[in-house]
């Protein structure tokens, strides 16, 4: 009684079930060519071993911030906000911990300091996933109301360098191998929790169909509070790293990073549409984006000004990479199947 | 029992009235009324449903299947009335309750997530898991095993449990949902319109499917259904729903298409239609 509909082992032919995989790993081969690239046209972005770790050190709030917003992306959700609260809960931060003359100053301790922070930072997530997941407001309306918000709020405080910070609070992002240890453990965290943990699981059914995964019996709107909350503190922690990176929080701190975290996110393979990706693929994200910023940094040819826009084009090619890879599997997939 | 132990004649209209009262149906439903606001969705209904049968139930539009269906699988509540698993009087207030006594659903959406393998469809908000003391980590290769064993044994499907659902057709979708019910273990699986949307050859494989699982694994399987034809083929009994009230049984194999088309648009027979046509 099996007919042909039953057998499906051999789906299609080996060289689809190739490109399938292929497309799914894109990353790496690209990865590759951009560090061939690098190593022929500014080769002095990897000279030794001290620019391959300055590089990496470089890449640490960049990285927080694209596991944040993978973890958004594969819930099928985004954070718009992840830059502004970086820099909101740095600034706030700074602010009380600072000596210079226009701060509060009015705490000491640097492990009160990371207290705050990262509260600061899991609040806004929070206040994030309850209008989302509770009041039911679309999730780029708020993040995006949020990120002006707290750019706002950040630029209503201070628009000097805030200076005067305790030597342990900016040593956290501001020791290489530290920094780059936490990047890599927060990676290596993430990875085995989406694979396997019950959470991790339920956010790829979530960013697969919020229905369904509601039908076998996940708690989809505490499910989508957490994710923003997580999404809050790595955030936090981004810009806890970004103020040790520089040594002073800058009035800057965080803007326009989201863009590049979201290309980070999407070329590492992370969907915008949730359900696939490989946080793996992400940390591959996060090298690359900051591989072409150190290169480009490094190269005579390009001025301050043009990174920008350079930037905006790793963007659009992140994005027309996934457009293409969809129409590659939606096209394998209209002719494999039985 | 089984449902070869029934008189020959229960499924007859005079007997639907008086239930037979021969051993303990697997489920019975009894006076069942379920009002939403003024409409009475469920009006009044009373049904005993075999142990190992295929019981089909149909209706047109309206007619209050899926209702009846979600009171027997705890999603809705019945305003009154009573209901007995086992010969135990019983009362879900939600699916897990019903779950806890071996009713499992598969909906008609089928619920599947389709950026996901099979094996991790089947055991979504289930998985087993394995660790040391607080630490628990989701047990792959029993999760993989387990779909195996699932797709192979009771369902009888070699199939890839790597692949991603998106990539399967109709029936095979059906295939995975009818699997995730069957890692719960259940003794009763109720489907939703589980042909409505099939090719006739997807059809025919989950008709088999759904036949082997009630016949050589003796699970108690309950159809909702537009699809006439196949509940004909399929179904053991065939009860027809008609604004709400339960106006007949019927074996498949003493009625046909059209008695049955009448009796789901008018509620009676017309005279000489009954029998084989
Ligand atoms: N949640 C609800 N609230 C209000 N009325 C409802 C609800 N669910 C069903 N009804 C009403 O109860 C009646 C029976 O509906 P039900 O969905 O059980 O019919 P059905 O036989 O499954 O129909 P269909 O074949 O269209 O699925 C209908 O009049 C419907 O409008
Ligand atoms: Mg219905």
């Amino acid at each position: 009684m099996s007919t042909e509909e039953g057998f499906i082992r051999s789906r299609f032919g080996d060289t689809d079930d190739a490109v399938l995989t292929l497309l799914d790993n894109m990353i790496w081969p690209i990865l590759g060519l951009v560090i061939v690239g690098v190593l022929v046209f500014v080769p002095q972005t990897l000279r030794n071993v001290r620019s391959v770790q300055l590089l990496l050190w470089a890449a640490v709030p960049l990285g927080l911030l694209v596991l944040a917003e993978s973890l958004c992306l594969l819930s099928g959700h985004f954070d718009l906000s992840i830059g502004s609260i970086a820099g909101f809960s740095a600034m706030f931060t700074g602010m009380l911990l600072g000596t210079c003359p226009s701060c509060w100053n009015v705490v000491s301790s640097p492990w009160i300091g990371f207290g705050i922070i990262l509260v600061a930072g899991a609040l806004i997530g929070l206040a994030n996933g309850v209008m989302i997941a509770r009041v039911g407001l679309n999730p780029f309306l708020q993040t995006l109301a949020f990120l002006i918000i707290f750019e706002g709020a950040k630029t209503a405080m201070q628009t000097q360098p805030v200076t005067g910070l305790p030597a342990l609070y900016l040593d956290v992002g501001g020791t290489p191998n530290f920094a780059i240890g936490v990047l890599l453990v927060a990676f290596l965290a993430f990875g085995l929790l989406m694979r396997f943990s019950r959470f991790g699981q339920a956010v790829y059914a979530l960013g697969s169909s919020e229905k369904s995964a509601r039908e076998v019996g996940i708690d989809t709107s505490r499910l989508i509070i957490v994710i923003y909350t997580i999404s809050g503190v790595l955030s936090a922690i981004a810009g806890l790293m970004l103020t040790g990176f520089v040594g002073v929080v800058p009035p800057l701190i965080g803007e326009g990073l989201v863009f590049q975290a979201f290309a980070g996110a999407v070329i590492g393979g992370i969907s915008l549409f949730g359900g696939r990706g490989k946080i793996t693929g992400a940390l591959g994200g996060v090298i690359l984006i900051q591989l072409v910023q150190s290169a480009l940094n490094n190269s005579t040819a390009v001025g301050a000004t043009e990174i920008q826009m350079i930037n905006g084009f790793v963007l659009l090619v992140a994005i027309l990479l996934y457009s293409t890879q969809s129409k590659i599997r939606s096209r394998i997939l209209a002719s494999g199947s039985v | 029992m089984s449902a070869d132990d029934a008189t020959s004649d229960s499924e007859s209209v005079a007997q639907m009235e008086a239930p037979a009262v021969s051993g303990t149906p697997k489920i019975r439903v009894e006076d069942v009324v379920k009002t939403f606001g003024r409409i009475t969705a469920v009006d009044g209904v009373t049904l005993d449903i075999e142990e190992g049968e295929i019981f089909a139930l149909i209706g047109d539009n309206g007619a209050g299947k899926s209702t009846l269906m979600n009171i027997l699988s705890g999603v809705h509540q019945a305003t009154s009335g009573s209901m007995y698993v086992d010969g135990e009087a019983v009362s879900f207030s939600n699916p897990s309750e019903a779950r806890a006594k071996g009713i499992e659903t598969v909906y008609q959406d089928l619920a599947l997530m389709d950026d996901l393998d099979i094996a991790t469809n089947i055991f979504m908000g289930q998985f087993p898991m394995k660790g040391f003391g607080p630490i628990k980590y989701i047990d792959w290769d029993e999760t993989f095993e387990r779909s195996g064993e699932i797709m192979m044994e009771r369902l009888g499907r070699d199939i890839d449990l790597n692949t991603e659902v998106e990539f399967l057709s109709g029936g095979q979708r059906q295939l995975v949902a009818i699997g995730r019910a069957l890692a719960f273990d259940p003794e009763v699986i109720i489907l939703d319109e589980p042909t409505s949307a099939l090719s006739v050859d997807a059809t025919r494989l989950v008709q088999d499917t759904i036949e082997t699982l009630s016949k050589e694994q003796g699970i108690t399987i309950v159809i909702v259904s537009h699809n006439i034809e196949s509940v004909l083929e399929l179904a053991d009994r065939i009860g027809v729903l008609y604004q709400g009230q339960l106006v007949d049984i019927l074996d498949p194999s003493e009625t046909g298409l059209e008695p049955l088309n009448d009796l789901m648009t008018t509620g009676t027979l017309r005279e000489g239609i009954r029998g084989d046509d």
